[in-house]
């Protein structure tokens, strides 16, 4: 009943009081994030120099392998159900796209790649953070305290929200839906190739265990990966003339309208 | 792969009902926390991972490597951005808005982390600054609304005031101290008293040899040097920026 009620004054409602960007949702997001990453960090304040020195030891399985296996499971799921809700929901028939929804749904691409963006900003802190640790802690293993949440954790969680971002675009709006945007490919696969890259890193770290070097040639995969970043400066080029585009036809119309 | 036209035609029949000014003002509200996180956190990775070494710690703040790969490092993505945003949209802060980013990321994480977990004082751990170089380049790029100029005498600039504009914070750190009967610098000391198990002593890279015998003259050479690389670099990058704020679509891939 109550639902039944809702629709109905969603459907009375007008465009106009339509909100044109779901805040209360992105910033809900962002929140999600802000709560998974600050309780990482807070659990490395507790657990990682009291268990996380030895990978041999029984609580470093515990403690931190455990953790590893809950992200990996958490991701797996995240990944599923975001990128299955998103394709089972595609639209079907762009050819009729109003406007003013094509509006919106450029709207919520933004929202996705703030919230892409914000996850690719929890990677870069947890990136300098293990600079700090393991120039100060010698590894004895790939899964380190500061390993765990940058590596198997920022790290695919910034990769489900850029290919979300992606598959958003081309299910969506028809600009990115007819063609694939090369900045878009660029901007998503590039830092998604950070993660492939943690091989070459840990295969190399075998060679010099014990001097950390952190601008070491070694880690320059991940410099040039980082550049893909800036192709989101392409996509936005790509989109904003849309947008405008939409928006001056809107006023062109409001002065020819008959008074 | 195929290209495809840039855009395909499409109905851009709008109804009345959404005000234009709304969209704008919700594309400002999106796009400028949009921009600056990504920038902020891209440029952050570049710069940790190229010269985070000598910006991490004190006791790598030499006069000779510091003062010179750090500018070089540093004026890449503000030459990007800076094509990008004056381009664009005519705004002339690209440089200011790369360096404040990093400097706000780099202070959270050296407070949270290299302070708030790994237990080293914030005045061995504090980041450099570049805001005087990236405020300079931004009024280069300004008053001569020329890229040619901005990059021979903006980079050089860029690359000439990073030590100076530094030099507040590091002065005291520079100052020598007898330590046993061995002089060496604040900084120094500071590098011996909290070890870095991962990075020992041994593998610092600063300044040695025979350019410690020029004495004063170290820093004006050295910051010379790294302007005249900063302006290569600035045209490199100046290009990156065009390469990769490219607006191509392709049919397949």
């Amino acid at each position: 009943m109550a639902v039944t009620a809702k629709a109905a004054t969603l459907e009375g409602q007008s465009a106009t009081q339509r909100p044109l960007m779901n805040y209360p949702l992105l910033v809900g997001g962002m929140l999600v994030l802000s709560v998974v990453f600050v309780s990482l960090r807070t659990y490395q304040q507790f657990f990682a120099w009291t268990h996380g020195l030895d990978s041999t030891s029984v609580e470093f399985q515990t403690h931190w392998m455990r953790v590893l296996y809950l992200q990996f499971a958490l991701e797996g799921v995240a990944a599923a159900a975001i990128w299955g809700w998103i394709w089972r929901t595609r639209d079907r028939n762009l050819a009729a796209l109003a406007p003013s929804e094509e509006l919106r749904r450029y709207m919520r691409l933004i929202a996705w790649l703030m919230m892409y963006v914000f996850a690719v900003y929890w990677a870069e802190f947890f990136a300098e953070q293990d600079a700090t640790w393991h120039q100060t802690v010698v590894r004895d293993t790939e899964f380190t305290p500061s390993h765990i949440p940058l590596f198997f954790g920022a790290m695919p969680v910034f990769i489900i929200m850029g290919v979300s971002s992606y598959l958003y675009a081309r299910t969506r709006i028809p600009q990115f839906a007819q063609a694939h945007s090369v900045p878009f490919l660029i901007a998503v696969a590039g830092p998604f190739m950070m993660l492939p890259n943690v091989g070459f890193n840990e295969w190399g770290h075998t060679f010099w265990i014990m001097e950390e070097i952190f601008s070491a040639p070694l880690h320059a995969g991940f410099v040039v990966f980082a550049w893909a970043a800036l192709c989101l400066g392409g996509i936005l080029m790509q989109a904003i003339p849309r947008i405008v585009e939409l928006a001056q036809t809107q006023t062109q119309r409001a002065v020819v309208r008959p008074v | 792969m195929s290209t495809a036209p840039a855009r395909a035609p499409q109905d851009t029949a709008v109804p009345a009902e959404i005000d234009p000014q709304r969209v704008f003002r919700t594309i400002d509200w999106l796009l400028v926390p949009l921009l600056f996180m990504v920038v902020q956190a891209a440029f952050h990775i570049h710069a940790m991972l190229t010269v985070g070494d000598w910006d991490f710690w004190t006791d790598w703040k030499d006069r000779r490597w510091w003062l010179v790969v750090t500018p070089i490092s540093l004026i890449t993505f503000p030459a990007a951005i800076q094509y990008v945003l004056w381009e664009k949209f005519r705004l002339p802060i690209g440089a200011t808005v790369c360096v404040v980013g990093l400097l706000l990321g780099q202070w959270v994480s050296r407070t949270l982390n290299f302070y708030g977990w790994a237990y080293f004082p914030l005045n061995f751990v504090w980041p450099a600054t570049a805001i005087p170089g990236a405020i300079l380049l931004d009024c280069v790029l300004m008053l001569s609304r020329s890229y040619l100029l901005t990059g021979i005498f903006g980079g050089m600039l860029w690359g000439v005031v990073f030590y100076f504009g530094n030099w507040p914070m590091l002065a005291a750190f520079h100052l020598p101290v007898n330590h046993n009967g061995v002089l060496l610098s604040v900084a120094d000391l500071q590098g011996f008293e909290y070890i870095r198990t991962g990075t020992p002593e041994y593998i610092r890279i600063i300044e040695r040899g025979t350019l410690r015998t020029f004495g004063k003259d170290v820093t004006p050479v050295s910051a010379f040097f790294s302007g005249f690389v900063c302006v290569l670099m600035y045209f490199v990058w100046h290009f990156m920026g065009r390469l990769l704020s490219t607006v191509r679509f392709v049919k397949s891939i």
